[in-house]
């Protein structure tokens, strides 16, 4: 379904569309107010830019740096070319050990490969220890932004949510009370776990370590109580050096929620006693996103979330109208890159108003590269029948001064005369939820001529 | 050919042309700020305590103030055998920990900016102890702080790292409707303790 569609799905609910709109707006003033804190905060970002630029450069480099550190500390490097066989990987390090029950904290790469639901078809359990994450998991949805995964909801379902799955008492959405309910929930989890999962934000080469950031310490839980750890990456979460953490750390939480730094950022480097530690490297179309000049820009991504914040469109449309792991204005460049036809209307849902790119902590060109994807998009993918051809109606009219003026006044007096239902009338989009203005009697173009002329007669 | 070569190769193939590495000017950054005072304020808007204290006498006897009913305690200060209820013995199982109820750990690096602490392998009797506390309190030597994530680093050997933690704050969560509830899945308070 076309990202506008989802959208009006999710618009049918008015007072939730306003909430989604204005919390989020709210996470982007925090992000202002602290980042605005920071001296430097420019020259961060160019760090940040420029460090990503540079490994991106040379990454075959690092991560075979990367692998020979880490196989040096005792942990286990796995490669995998797709979200299948990542899953497989996962899957038979899981099977080798018997292990049943696993603890997930947050990966958007394990949702980019449909771990859940692979494991749980070979009979294993996965629990999603993010509270969000475990909320949408209840709700068998899917996460709806990559740092708010349960923004979408309102407490009250929260409270059915867990009413349902963890015998909660009613109490009108206390997120208090429901929240240290699921701390309960997830510590039994937690202590009964065979394995856990977990993602990388950041993976250093120098010292083969790699650093994972929470603010609930589900994390750490998961991975110091299993007798097996899995961190699973994507190819682009490498760093050349540890040094590189002190602009990366500065730079994410601030982006993210207006925090200084994550409760927890723990750097796992060696395996804790009795803990067998695996990494697991993957591709999934990053080799290819890397090959284009254009997009490549977009591997440099942290998964801060500002991008999503910020967007006027992904405000009020929601995550889920991208039916894509990553949502937001950096969901729709990355997303076309892997399958343009399926994701074809997505570089379409954004004003182009550049706000992301100003709040990316790593000055990803976003809306450059959104517009780059609607040209070729444009040429490549078939487009609707009535844009293909008001486009080219529009073509011609704008190419002929003559053809405009009369165009114009026609239009100017159709929306004096005619009548709301005709002028609104399908195909007519944008009558759908707003009235067109009533048609002035002049154009711009005589309003201004008469005007110039009203001047100059004034100076005689 | 293995997935690893041909991810290998792929990246090599389509990688762009070199790109030099910038450096980092930690200077840029500097406000000259004062420390200890940007520590606290920090550590506070994360929703953590701070008291200044003269030894570590002082921080168990004002931890035990601070909980006072508390069955399960765990010190790796000198001279806690009063304070402590355990004993290395229950870190064989950490799984057992979790009634602990109050944690004392000392810290040999904290960050003004954002009030974080540093704490590795040689800090923690076991891993998980940190998170599956209900109460975390850590002392800190006032002048082991430094003002930024830059210097953090720099007083950090990447070579010789196990495992290494900054907390900053107790535990919290904002996705229920994003109201923030302090305690989701690791320690429900943080103390600090400066010297």
């Amino acid at each position: 379904m076309s990202h506008s569609k989802l959208a009006g799905i999710f618009n049918k609910d008015e007072k939730k569309v306003d909430w989604h709109d204005k919390a989020l707006w709210f996470v982007r003033h925090k992000r202002d107010l602290s980042v605005h804190q920071v001296k430097g905060w420019e020259e961060l970002r160019n760090l940040g830019h420029g460090i990503k630029a540079h490994t991106l450069s040379h990454l075959d480099v690092y991560l075979e740096q990367f692998e020979a550190n880490a196989l040096k500390n005792g942990v286990q490097v796995h490669w995998a070319a797709n979200g299948d066989e990542h899953n497989q990987i996962v899957h038979s390090i899981l099977k080798a050990d018997n292990a049943k029950k696993v603890v997930k904290s947050k990966s958007m790469l394990t949702e980019e490969c449909h771990l859940n639901p692979f494991l749980e078809a070979n009979d294993i359990e996965v629990i999603d220890t993010d509270l969000g994450e475990r909320i949408v998991q209840l709700a068998k949805e899917k996460p709806s932004h990559i740092v708010l995964p349960a923004i979408h909801k309102n407490k009250l379902e929260v409270d059915e949510l867990f009413q349902e799955h963890l015998g909660t008492e009613p109490c009108d959405g206390d997120p208090q009370y429901l929240t240290g309910e699921a701390r309960k929930h997830l510590r039994e989890k937690f202590i009964h776990a065979d394995a856990a999962i977990t993602g990388v934000n950041f993976a250093i080469a120098e010292n083969g370590g790699f650093v994972v950031c929470t603010n609930e310490g589900n994390a750490d839980m998961g991975a110091h109580l299993a007798p097996i750890h899995i961190a699973c990456m994507g190819v682009e979460k490498i760093i050349p050096k540890q040094e590189h953490l002190g602009v990366f750390l500065r730079l994410l939480a601030r982006s993210a929620t207006g925090q200084p730094i994550t409760t927890y950022s723990s750097h796992f480097r060696k395996p804790g006693k009795g803990v067998k530690m695996h990494i697991v490297i993957v591709d999934n179309g990053r080799s290819k996103q890397l090959s284009r000049p254009d997009f490549r820009a977009s591997l440099h991504c942290i998964r801060c979330g500002a991008c999503m914040n910020t967007c006027p469109i992904y405000r009020r449309s929601g995550g889920h109208s991208y039916d894509a792991t990553i949502p937001g204005p950096i969901g729709s460049i990355l997303s076309p890159g892997k399958d343009l036809t399926k994701y074809s209307t997505l570089p379409f849902a954004s004003t182009l108003c550049g706000s992301c790119s100003d709040v990316c902590p790593v000055k990803i060109d976003i809306h450059t590269q959104l517009y780059k994807w609607r040209q070729i998009i444009g040429k490549e993918t078939p487009q609707p029948f009535i844009k293909k051809k008001s486009m080219a109606a529009m073509g011609k009219i704008f190419s002929k001064p003559s053809l405009y003026g009369k165009v114009g006044a026609v239009a100017r007096w159709a929306l004096r005369t005619l009548p709301k239902s005709l002028i609104n009338a399908w195909p007519n989009i944008w009558g759908k939820t707003r009235d067109l203005p009533v048609g002035p009697k002049k154009s711009f173009d005589q309003w201004y001529k008469e005007r110039e002329n009203n001047k100059k007669t004034d100076q005689k | 050919m293995d997935s690893r070569d041909t991810i290998l190769k792929k990246l090599k193939a389509n990688k762009p042309e070199f790109i030099a590495l910038p450096k980092i000017n930690p200077a840029v950054f500097d406000e000259n700020i004062d420390k200890v005072k940007e520590f606290i304020r920090k550590t506070e808007v994360a929703g953590g305590k701070v008291f200044e204290v003269t030894d570590n006498k002082e921080v168990l006897s004002k931890t035990q103030e601070a909980f006072p009913e508390t069955k399960v305690n765990f010190s790796n200060l000198d001279d806690s055998g009063f304070f402590n209820t355990i004993d290395s013995e229950s870190f064989k199982n950490p799984h057992e920990l979790n009634d602990l109820d109050v944690l004392v750990l000392e810290s040999t690096l904290g960050v003004a900016e954002n009030g974080a602490v540093w704490l590795t392998d040689n800090d923690i009797p076991v891993r998980v102890i940190p998170f599956i506390t209900k109460h975390l309190v850590l002392v800190l030597p006032k002048e082991n702080i430094v003002p930024y994530m830059h210097q953090a680093y720099s007083a950090i050997n990447p070579m010789d790292l196990d495992y290494g933690i900054f907390i900053s704050g107790p535990s919290k969560t904002a996705d229920i409707e994003q109201s923030l509830v302090i305690g989701a899945q690791g320690a429900m308070s943080l103390t600090v303790f400066l010297k």
